[in-house]
């Protein structure tokens, strides 16, 4: 941990972002803010739904718009997250909100693979849910809530360790 | 309507739950008290991150002083040049409330007569 984080402080992203102006660090941590709440309004409709609110809305009508939107906004989050980390990535070596963050995304992004890999998301639209599909569906919806939101929260509260 | 008052009810408490939190990172972290540390300069200001840093050796402890965020900390006209290693420097600020932490949130530095107040209205 303390190696690879040593080796992302010294990289060029990471002298990059320390030598590059007093607003960068400002402006990457703005873009990696808005890649977040992109993501995670988007997660939110998403997995409501799954959980069975806006039962009269389609499933395909609220997975369509929400699902590239979140995607979106977690390239973003992606891309601007390791630039923040790498600018005093040593300092993070005791922090544990971020082992927490990174547990979750690991968590998310596994259910997101598990989830989108069921019969009941894949045949959405095609053909009436069974009570069966609406069960997983709102399991994948749980868990996926319960994930990002642990993620967001431990991953904002790195900066008050 | 039912679901647009949870859905409204659920917002109010994100907002809610954000409050201390937002609250925790100015200064309440800090002691109540003004300090004013003399010692001598460790390592030099930087401006990288989300607040401007510099190390001072005083007490025979190196202790970790948080300035300003960047933009904030150049304008007052402290940046890597502003002072060498070695210089004798005052830091005034408000040291963390935690006795096991040598950091203190800093509102002046006076280096060789000049003062760079980061925070001058505190």
């Amino acid at each position: 941990m303390q190696d690879l984080l040593a080796w992302l402080e010294s990289s060029m992203l990471g002298h990059a972002m320390r030598t590059s102006g007093v607003w960068t660090y400002g402006v990457v941590n703005l873009g990696h803010i808005l890649g977040v709440s992109t993501l995670f309004g988007a997660v939110l409709v998403l997995d409501l739904r799954l959980l069975g609110l806006w039962r009269t809305v389609p499933l395909p009508s609220i997975a369509g718009p929400t699902v590239p939107v979140a995607t979106t906004g977690f390239v973003i989050a992606a891309l601007t997250g390791p630039a923040l980390l790498a600018t005093n990535a040593t300092e993070y070596s005791d922090n544990p909100f971020l082992l927490i963050k990174f547990a979750a995304l690991a968590v998310a992004l596994a259910n997101v693979a598990v989830v989108s890999s069921r019969p009941a998301w894949k045949t959405m639209g095609r053909r009436e849910p069974t009570s069966a599909d609406r069960q997983t569906l709102a399991i994948g919806g749980a868990i996926s809530l319960a994930a990002w939101l642990t993620a967001v929260g431990a991953g904002r509260m790195i900066g008050y360790w | 309507m039912q679901i647009r008052r949870s859905v409204s009810m659920t917002l109010a408490a994100f907002v809610m739950a954000a409050l201390p939190a937002a609250a925790h990172h100015g200064w309440g972290g800090q002691a109540q008290d003004e300090i004013q540390l003399n010692g001598t300069v460790e390592e030099v200001v930087s401006l990288a991150g989300p607040h401007a840093t510099m190390k001072v050796r005083a007490q025979g402890q190196v202790w970790e002083i948080t300035l300003a965020p960047p933009a904030r900390t150049s304008a007052a006209g402290l940046n890597e040049k502003a002072i060498p290693v070695g210089a004798q420097v005052t830091i005034h600020g408000h040291r963390n409330s935690d006795p096991k932490r040598f950091e203190v949130k800093t509102e002046r530095v006076t280096f060789n007569g000049k003062t760079f107040a980061v925070y001058p209205n505190r």
